[in-house]
């Protein structure tokens, strides 16, 4: 804010107005998070009107064993969708980016559709699919989350290889080529040669297909069943009659969870500067 | 790019999975439901496929035509604005030291990662009548009308609340809240592609920083631009949560509608001629928008 | 379209991920030996595992009830939520994923029946049935009770701020047919449960609207839109109790939860007559446990417990001899057990499936005008 340097041209950051936007545009985004985490200690149970600070609902949401359980059953589902997702969607997008094959188009096509399908239309889809092919329910956990683990797999895909078909189309064909030239094979040139150069975009569809498949709802209702609640769906029938402080507090111990996941990585790695080399 | 004859094998070893998960998991559960929106209901709990196309005549009534283009024009809405705050943003992140950036990313993107009906609750209790919105605006007020005794002018009326919440001003604040990391994303994806010294050339040569922006920053950062309108467009088209929650008595969209056939109205042939019918009116978008790229590329 | 990386430098971000991976993996772990022990569940008396999946409302139970059920008959209840009886409706459609009992309301026991979803009720597995009020043991939707054992009743009312109405809003006008309190109203979304209430208001029966009832309700509730702030989903008296409206239509259990709360705040039947609601116990056909299944049911019914339920809730109940160990503030509370005089003009409604994809394409076009 008061300048020691006098701010370069390009240095817009430094900028009071391009400040205060930035400024602005985080308060619109923190404030309701921020008045969401202060009423999960209100001592009220319609938490309306802030009626005295509490701990209890913590306890209470901590002790609620099937409110820990859909977090539980959230994590592990986002978890190995994510992995699955990344390996299908790195293959679909190198598929696409490198080889000429009938139908190529139509392919293409039909792998950018279920970004677009209206999700209640797809929880529908597989909600007959699962009752038409006898999709067993009884399964031990964490097997009985398969049917909404490869619902979510199905929607995350397309995004990751939207993401590392982009990153793909910077890649120099002709390093693989050297590599091939200098006696790699085909494995080895994709293991060495590609895959570290698309690996940023698969970190960035990692991301994006983790935060997808812990906040869906639409479509985990339809494929979950009464021993497979995730979080999102737990709190979608909590809050429907009213936003007790309890689900407040859950939330804010999510938050915090992922805060805190996302400092230790970061400190596990260093704090390294996004500017290293393009 | 090579033609697949020429490696049978690692195009069977690459191309198997995702096809295979796309056809048994994606395209054969929508074609039931495609096959459905040519059918009818036989009874409460069954369908009869009967090849009719009733469903899809219904669907381009004008009644649905003109929710379908209300939607598109708050979603339109919705994208614009995202457009104009999260530029400044994702210039921000990209023209700072780069010790700040990662935290700045992270600062767009935690948001994100809360639930997204709980965030709509907690901007609802913001935006209520007797929420603090209100109440800080009231404050304001307040304090204007004490200015204006001071000044021995008459005080002001007393204040009223705004209704911030249960009309479309909701609905269009909620959807470009939730879709706000959308857009700054690939927009700082592309910034940071750009060339400073692109910049300084156009600064040097002596135009404003408003002109070196129209003319030099947002033509080259056009791919980013694009990328952030589809991924924040296509989304705000299918939102039914939002408008659900916040929206007033007119503020229904088109997921709304579909979302009531498949449930109250239990009519699911009709639910699925609704939503096949937005399918393709998508992907005749992203067709379009892809063919340009395309050209545009070849053009290059 | 050309997205580039978000990131760069895949390290930080990678190891983000990496963290977040070691933390489910961890939570999964914990998950998996937290529910083997769990699995083993003991085979009981009758022959099925000691589980029962319940499939409720939210906060429609008592605090300890299903405590309690554990200690007297060591069954393990899994109680999941849901928000809709279309919600459960659209998810049991295509299948009973595994749930042992429901609480659908009266006019989806009608549907569900009519579709072949529910399982007959064997009554000589449930001895508390003596303890129904008797105008409940036998109704329109569901003869002989032969699908679904009650388990509360509500009636649709309007909910009002005192302080803020000129008088007791004791007509369906004023929601319906006024702008008396323009902006100042709630009314439900549900398009079945407003025409039928429309119906009444025009003095009909709420089954007996004909086509061209409809297109007239259409036209009026058209003309009332501007004077309605929300088309609320059954959270109705939150809003009442945050002020953002004054008045609401609601159902009188919700209304009388939050008078507890707030001594401003007052239910009223309107004189034209209302409609009637049951929100009952039934067991999906294909039930993994349906012994189980009646035992709780029969445990619902029981007196004791039937009271510790509607402490918590405070729904109107069926249950007679739940009903006499309640203290006189509940049973005699006007707003929780309208007058016999006014009860008299409510009806149930009955599922009429060629009149609902009427009422809700009408509700299509109102709420796109």
């Amino acid at each position: 804010m008061f300048n020691r340097t006098a701010i370069a041209p390009l240095e817009y950051t430094r900028k009071l107005w391009m400040r205060s936007w930035v400024g602005l545009t985080m308060l619109f985004l923190y404030a309701p998070l921020i008045v969401l985490m202060i009423f999960s200690f209100n001592d009220s149970k319609r938490n309306v009107v802030w009626k005295g600070f509490t701990l209890k609902y913590y306890e209470k949401a901590l002790n609620n064993d099937s409110l820990v359980e859909a977090m539980v059953n959230s994590l592990t589902i986002a978890f190995l969708a994510t992995i699955i997702s990344l390996v299908i969607g790195a293959l679909a997008a190198v598929m696409l980016w490198r080889f000429r094959f009938p139908f190529k188009g139509l392919v293409e096509g039909t792998m950018s559709l279920p970004i677009i399908v209206p999700e209640i239309c797809l929880g529908v889809a597989f909600l007959i699919f699962f009752a038409k092919v006898d999709w067993p329910t009884d399964l031990p956990w964490p097997l009985n989350l398969s049917a909404i683990t490869i619902a979510h797999i199905t929607f995350c895909f397309p995004f990751v290889a939207m993401v590392v078909r982009a990153r793909l189309a910077s890649f120099n064909k002709e390093e693989e080529e050297a590599a091939k030239d200098l006696g790699a094979t085909e494995w080895q040139a994709f293991r060495d040669v590609l895959l570290p150069h698309i690996k940023p975009s698969l970190v960035a569809g990692a991301l994006l297909a983790f935060t997808l498949s812990l906040d869906d709802f639409v479509i985990t209702f339809f494929t979950s069943g009464p021993d497979t609640i995730t979080f999102p769906v737990k709190v979608y029938s909590m809050v429907r009659f009213s936003v007790t402080p309890e689900v407040n507090a859950a939330s804010t111990i999510l938050i915090i969870l992922t805060v805190a996941l996302t400092f230790i990585a970061l400190k596990y790695q260093g704090v390294k500067g996004i500017s290293d080399a393009h | 790019m090579q033609d697949w004859k020429s490696q049978k094998k690692p195009f069977a070893a690459i191309a198997t999975a995702p096809v295979f998960w796309l056809a048994l998991f994606f395209i054969a559960p929508m074609t039931i439901v495609w096959l459905y929106s040519f059918g009818q209901n036989a009874g409460p709990a069954d369908i009869d496929i009967s090849g009719t196309l009733d469903n899809y005549k219904r669907a381009t009534e004008w009644l649905y035509l003109s929710i379908f283009l209300k939607s598109l024009a708050v979603a339109a809405l919705t994208t614009l604005i995202c457009l104009i705050i999260g530029f400044p943003v994702a210039m921000a992140i990209t023209f700072a030291a780069p010790k700040w950036r990662p935290w700045l990313l992270l600062g767009i993107m935690l948001p994100f990662w809360t639930n997204l009906l709980i965030r709509t609750y907690a901007l609802m209790a913001l935006m209520g009548t007797n929420g603090y919105m209100n109440k800080g605006l009231g404050e304001l007020w307040d304090g204007a009308s004490w200015l204006r005794t001071l000044v021995g002018m008459q005080p002001l009326d007393a204040w009223t609340p705004v209704q911030l919440l249960y009309n479309n001003f909701a609905v269009v604040l909620g959807l470009v809240y939730v879709h706000l990391p959308f857009m700054v994303l690939p927009l700082y994806s592309a910034l940071d592609r750009l060339d400073k010294s692109l910049i300084e050339a156009s600064l040097d040569l002596g135009a404003g920083h408003f002109k070196t922006f129209m003319k030099v920053v947002v033509p080259l950062a056009a791919p980013g631009i694009v990328a952030g309108v589809m991924i924040t467009l296509i989304p705000a088209l299918g939102a039914y949560l939002t408008p659900d929650l916040m929206g007033g008595t007119d503020s229904q969209m088109i997921a709304n509608v579909i979302e009531r056939q498949f449930k109250r109205a239990n009519d699911w042939p009709f639910g699925a001629a609704l939503s096949f019918l937005l399918i393709y009116a998508m992907f005749i978008l992203i067709a379009l928008q892809s063919m340009r790229a395309n050209k545009v590329k070849e053009a290059r | 379209m050309d997205f580039k990386t978000f990131l760069h430098a895949g390290s930080n971000r990678r190891a983000m991920l990496k963290g977040m991976g070691v933390a489910a993996v961890g939570f999964s772990l914990t998950g998996a030996l937290a529910g083997c022990g769990e699995k083993e569940a003991a085979k009981l008396a009758n022959g099925e595992e000691a589980k029962l999946n319940f499939y409720n409302w939210d906060t429609y139970i008592g605090e300890t009830t299903l405590e309690d059920y554990k200690n007297s008959a060591d069954v393990d209840v899994n109680m999941t939520l849901f928000a809709s009886n279309d919600e459960l409706f659209a998810k049991l459609r295509a299948g009973n994923q595994g749930y042992d009992v429901i609480v659908p309301s009266n006019d989806f026991v009608e549907r569900m029946a009519a579709a072949d979803m529910l399982a007959e009720i064997d009554k000589a597995q449930i001895p508390n049935f003596k303890n129904v009020a008797p105008e409940y043991q036998d109704v329109p939707y569901d003869p002989a009770r032969k699908y679904s054992m009650p388990y509360t009743w509500l009636a649709l009312g309007i909910g009002y701020r005192k302080s803020k109405v000129k008088s007791v809003p004791d007509s369906w006008k004023v929601l319906f047919d006024s702008d008396e309190y323009k902006g100042r109203i709630a009314v439900l979304s549900e398009a079945g449960d407003m025409f039928r209430l429309y119906g009444k208001y025009l003095g009909k029966s709420v089954n007996g609207l004909t086509d061209a009832d409809i297109k007239m309700i259409e036209a009026m509730m058209i003309k009332q839109k501007p004077n309605i702030k929300s088309f609320h989903e059954d959270n109705g008296q939150d809003l009442l109790l945050k002020g953002e409206v004054d008045l609401v239509l609601e159902y009188n259990g919700d209304i009388a939860q939050i008078m507890t709360e707030e001594p401003d705040i007052g239910f009223v039947i309107p004189k034209e007559g209302s409609q009637l609601n049951s929100d009952n116990l039934c067991i999906p056909k294909g039930a993994p446990h349906p012994k189980n299944a009646h035992a709780f049911i029969n445990y619902l019914l029981d007196a004791e417990a039937g009271k510790k339920i509607t402490e918590t809730i405070l729904y109107p109940t069926p249950n007679a001899a739940a009903k006499a160990l309640m203290p006189d503030d509940y049973k005699n509370n006007p707003v929780i057990f309208p007058p016999a005089a006014v009860l008299a003009k409510c009806e149930y409604a009955k599922f009429n499936p060629e009149l609902q994809p009427k009422y809700e394409e009408a509700f299509t076009r109102i709420r796109a005008a």
